[in-house]
């Protein structure tokens, strides 16, 4: 267990620095400063053509300055932690002091209600471990993908792995640090079958050491990217129109995170953007549904022990029996609103500052039985298990996710496969229109980066729910 | 600047790697300096400044490639990095594909930076006053009499000034309210120099000046509209981001009153801003990565007519003057002037050293750098092609989804306007289009003449026939 003064050795800074950084920064009249050192080593290693015949490694080292003025940010970095490096960074920093012509809500009433957690661990250290450790890994994805169909024609498989040494201090004297490791296995796999090409991929990612990796994960995961490729073969794109979904539980979370998850990041709401800016305290949703950002899911992708400003990571009630209860928010927008942070002040790197992110968005089982149940109420319909990317218009709350693979519903019973279609609506609406909930949650352990402005680790889950309509994109 | 320092240091990483028993290597140092001002209702919200340098590494050992980059660039951390690296590498499998490029491709004139005159000097006397000012100055509640938040405007004609086409008639009845108003100014200046063992060195430096707005409104029944535009350019002369805010205001109050349209199928015409989405899937298929993964629906295309007859795409890096032109790729290899798709026909894969000692085909590329669709067909602005094409849906942004691209089967969701006799007449709104990528270029009626130079993709307003919209 590393101890505060391991990371002050680490960056080759001392407590008084520290202090001294600071002063630097408040000297034109800011209200708050805060640091966020980092060091950061990722590697890689990539299957291609059967043979690991690539990889490297890459650092990312630096401190970023932020200085508020109310809520006015000025913010530099320095990518060296000697002295005078980051005292010109202060100094850049602290010009928004003098740049803001109106005085907002002070970031300091801002409390910290919830002590930091232990999300994760790291029993064996990455940046310990040589490559040679992981080729066979690769291998013996390969071979087990292989295994299991017949009509596998390329195989692309990736590991990589990322270990960040944070240390954060701030003008309120307080000093907070953390590891954070993520590992991430991915397989890409082309099929071809009578001439005809599919591409799948799937993955998985977990806040963890290299006691990840194993043969039980090598296994799901080769049977996750294989599984469904006879339907992947003959689906076929369905009447797009208006009607009703039944999204599997899993990675249908990215609805919870595109439709709702990004208008409830409060940012959005301080700046009046967001569809939900007026809807604190209201119905969004049937009663019953909760619609949690969790940070503290043990070794979740999302999951972290204390946020970008040094705030706890927490669980956070977004929706609470339908009602909206909490934004998720940074220092600056709980000090506008009055409230506590969330610890959702999150950034890329030291090269950002923090701003709202989600970390692990899910909505709790509900009670209306199974996935199979909620199929055989639906006469005319579509079911989802499948996606990619997504994409929300804040204001308007249009929302859109690509559907990779699933089935139509007729009469209650799952009929031809579709795939390569979008599913869009209307963020509140389909939030409303959620007619019923099961009783299987499960979390997506794959790959998620949102993008908002900046990259962020994040992941979803869902229990299998009915929207009793929404847009399909097909012929 | 780039200081002969930071070049040396560069040229002494091939060296260390050399030491460590690598047999060919190269090292690319990139570095950027940036300026921020960020305004948020007509106030600086954000002042950022910042300086990346990095080194890039590609390391060969005994037939063996790995590729690594750090930030931390004193010569004992560098000298231990590089040392790891070549332990690294040595792991791994071999693959005799892998080598640095012929030196004879690569370039040889890329030796000032600046030869395609996209530095300007003029970036070192911008002050910390002048960046503030170019963002208070261009943002529309800066501007008396003309919108105050929380007030609502029956006529957007107050504001409509910059009507790209002057085809901005549902605007006029509309009553909205401002709720926000987010600006960005931005200028940088970058620097990329490739050196290798085999003596390439190559240096490209180029500066920016940017300025985005991104407006909220909300109309009478509490419905938000957002909008955005943006302006670019390498040279300050050039930099004009007076009409930012009335075209990003324009498009949020357009787009009230949306409605839907019956699925079927409609003419497509698709602004010049946003129709590079359906031209990054040709580039991609046309990649030789995935065409060796067998991850491309244009395998086996090269020389052949696939497109309609009388297309031209072109790649045009070395166009002197233009923002994102570049004389030479990540290898160091030197880019030209030249057709990827002429009159129709397939000119050429994107074909870096690896792929071409992998699949046996002569290197061309790594990848587009500044490609153009060529003008097809007589309509040269939206305007022009709208009219030519009479009825359809006007789309102006891809809000989400995706391209297979081993099939290049598409579903993505649109933003845009119903039009009839050449006007457009109403928004529409949750409407996707679905289809084939080659089913869609086959149909190509129009390319317009009107893709804006600040753009890294030249595309221009595009038209397609009988492509399926739902909603």
């Amino acid at each position: 267990m590393k101890t505060k003064n391991d990371y002050l050795n680490l960056f080759g800074v001392s407590s008084a620095q520290l202090r001294a950084l600071v002063a630097e920064g408040m000297k034109s009249g800011g209200d708050w400063c805060d640091l966020f050192f980092e060091d950061t080593s990722y590697g890689e290693l990539v299957l291609r053509d059967g043979k690991v015949s690539s990889g490297g490694s890459h650092i990312d080292y630096g401190c970023g300055v932020r200085v508020l003025k109310g809520e006015k940010t000025g913010y530099a970095y320095a990518e060296s932690t000697e002295l005078p490096a980051l005292m010109t960074a202060a100094r850049k920093a602290s010009v928004i002091a003098a740049a803001s012509a109106r005085a907002d809500k002070s970031t300091r009433p801002a409390v910290q209600p919830v002590p930091a957690g232990n999300y994760y661990r790291m029993n064996e250290d990455w940046r310990l471990s040589e490559a040679a450790r992981f080729v066979p890994v690769l291998q013996k994805l390969e071979a087990a993908i292989r295994a299991k169909d017949g009509s596998v024609h390329k195989v692309i498989a990736a590991l990589s792995w990322q270990v960040s040494d944070i240390l954060m201090y701030n003008s309120l004297d307080e000093t907070t640090t953390d590891t954070r490791p993520v590992g991430s296995i991915t397989a890409t796999v082309i099929f071809v079958r009578g001439g005809r090409t599919e591409m799948n991929n799937a993955s998985r990612s977990f806040r963890s050491g290299v006691e990840m990796i194993g043969d039980s994960l090598v296994e799901e995961l080769a049977e996750a990217v294989t599984r469904g490729m006879d339907e992947r073969f003959e689906a076929r794109r369905p009447k797009g129109g208006k009607m009703p979904v039944v999204m599997a539980a899993g990675a249908s979370g990215i609805l919870l995170h595109e439709a709702m998850g990004h208008a409830f990041e409060a940012d959005f709401n301080r700046k009046g953007q967001s569809i939900f800016s007026d809807k604190m305290g209201c119905r969004v949703a049937a009663p019953g549904i909760n619609i949690i950002d969790d940070a503290t899911i043990p070794g979740n992708r999302g999951s972290i022990n204390v946020d970008d400003e040094g705030v706890a990571g927490q669980k956070t009630y977004m929706v609470e029996d339908g009602i909206l209860r909490s934004y998720l928010h940074d220092r600056i927008s709980a000090a506008y609103y009055g409230v506590s942070p969330t610890g959702n002040g999150r950034r890329e790197s030291f090269r950002y500052n923090p701003i709202p992110r989600m970390r692990c968005t899910y909505m709790e089982s509900g009670k209306q039985g199974s996935c199979e149940d909620l199929i055989a109420g639906v006469r005319k319909g579509i079911f989802v298990d499948q996606f990619s990317n997504g994409e929300v218009k804040i204001g308007e709350g249009d929302f859109t996710f690509y559907v990779k693979s699933g089935r139509l519903i007729e009469n209650g019973r799952l009929t031809m496969p579709v795939k390569d279609i979008n599913i869009v609506g209307n963020g509140p609406k389909a939030l409303a229109d959620i007619v019923a909930v099961a009783s299987d949650l499960k979390i997506d352990n794959s790959t998620w980066t949102c993008g908002k402005e900046q990259s962020a680790l994040v992941s979803c889950g869902i229990p299998s729910v009915l929207v009793k309509s929404l847009t399909v994109g097909g012929e | 600047m780039l200081e002969k320092e930071e070049l040396m240091l560069t040229r002494e990483c091939l060296q260390m790697a050399l030491e460590a028993g690598a047999s060919k290597a190269r090292a690319s140092l990139s570095k950027n300096e940036m300026s921020i001002v960020a305004t948020l209702d007509g106030e600086v919200d954000k002042v950022s400044g910042c300086l990346d340098r990095s080194i890039s590494l590609n390391i060969f050992v005994d037939g063996r490639y790995g590729t690594f980059s750090t930030n931390k660039l004193d010569r004992e951390s560098l000298r231990a990095f590089i040392s790891k690296a070549v332990g690294t590498t040595r792991m791994l499998a071999e693959d005799a594909a892998r080598d640095l490029p012929d030196p004879d491709r690569t370039a040889k004139d890329a030796v000032s930076g600046d030869e395609l005159g996209i530095c300007d000097p003029a970036w070192n006397s911008v002050t910390p006053e002048q960046r503030i000012a170019f963002a208070l100055d261009n943002s529309v509640q800066r501007r008396q009499g003309r919108v105050a938040p929380a007030k609502f405007f029956e006529r957007a004609s107050c504001v409509a000034v910059a009507s790209r086409d002057n085809n901005s008639l549902p605007t006029c009845a509309k009553k909205w309210k401002l709720i926000s108003e987010e600006g960005e100014y931005s200028d940088s200046i970058y620097y990329n120099y490739v050196v290798d063992t085999q003596g390439t060195e190559a240096l490209h430096s180029e500066t920016s000046f940017e300025f985005f707005t991104e407006l909220t409104i909300e109309d009478s029944r509490g419905r938000k509209y957002s909008g955005g535009w943006w302006e670019a350019s390498p040279t300050l002369a050039g930099f004009h981001p007076e009409k930012v805010a009335d075209a990003a205001l324009e498009e949020a109050v357009m787009q009230i009153g949306p409605r839907r349209c019956r699925s079927g199928k409609y003419r497509a015409v698709i602004d010049s801003e946003v129709s590079q989405k359906v031209l990054n899937p040709i580039l991609s298929a046309l990649n030789a990565f995935n065409i060796q993964q067998k991850n491309s629906f244009l395998t086996d295309t090269l020389g052949k007519q696939i497109f309609p007859a009388g297309l031209d795409i072109m790649d045009i890096p070395r166009t002197p003057g233009e923002a994102c032109g570049k004389m030479f790729d990540s290898e160091g290899v030197a880019t030209s002037n030249h057709y990827i798709v002429k009159d129709g026909v397939v000119q050429e894969y994107f074909v870096n050293t690896y792929m071409s000692n992998k699949l046996g085909i002569a290197p061309t590329i790594e990848d587009a750098t500044r490609p153009v669709v060529c003008k097809y067909g007589n309509a040269v602005s939206r305007q022009d092609v709208m009219e030519a094409c009479g009825d359809g849906i006007l789309i102006t942004d891809f809000c989400g989804g995706n391209s297979n691209p081993a099939t290049g089967d598409f579903s993505y969701a649109i933003q845009g306007y119903r039009f009839k006799d050449g006007k457009i007449v109403h928004p529409v709104r949750e409407m996707l289009i679905t289809g084939n990528i080659l089913s869609l270029w086959s149909k190509l009626l129009y390319a317009g003449d009107d893709a804006r130079r600040c753009r890294s993709k030249l595309t221009p307003t595009l038209a397609f026939d009988e492509v399926d919209f739902s909603g």
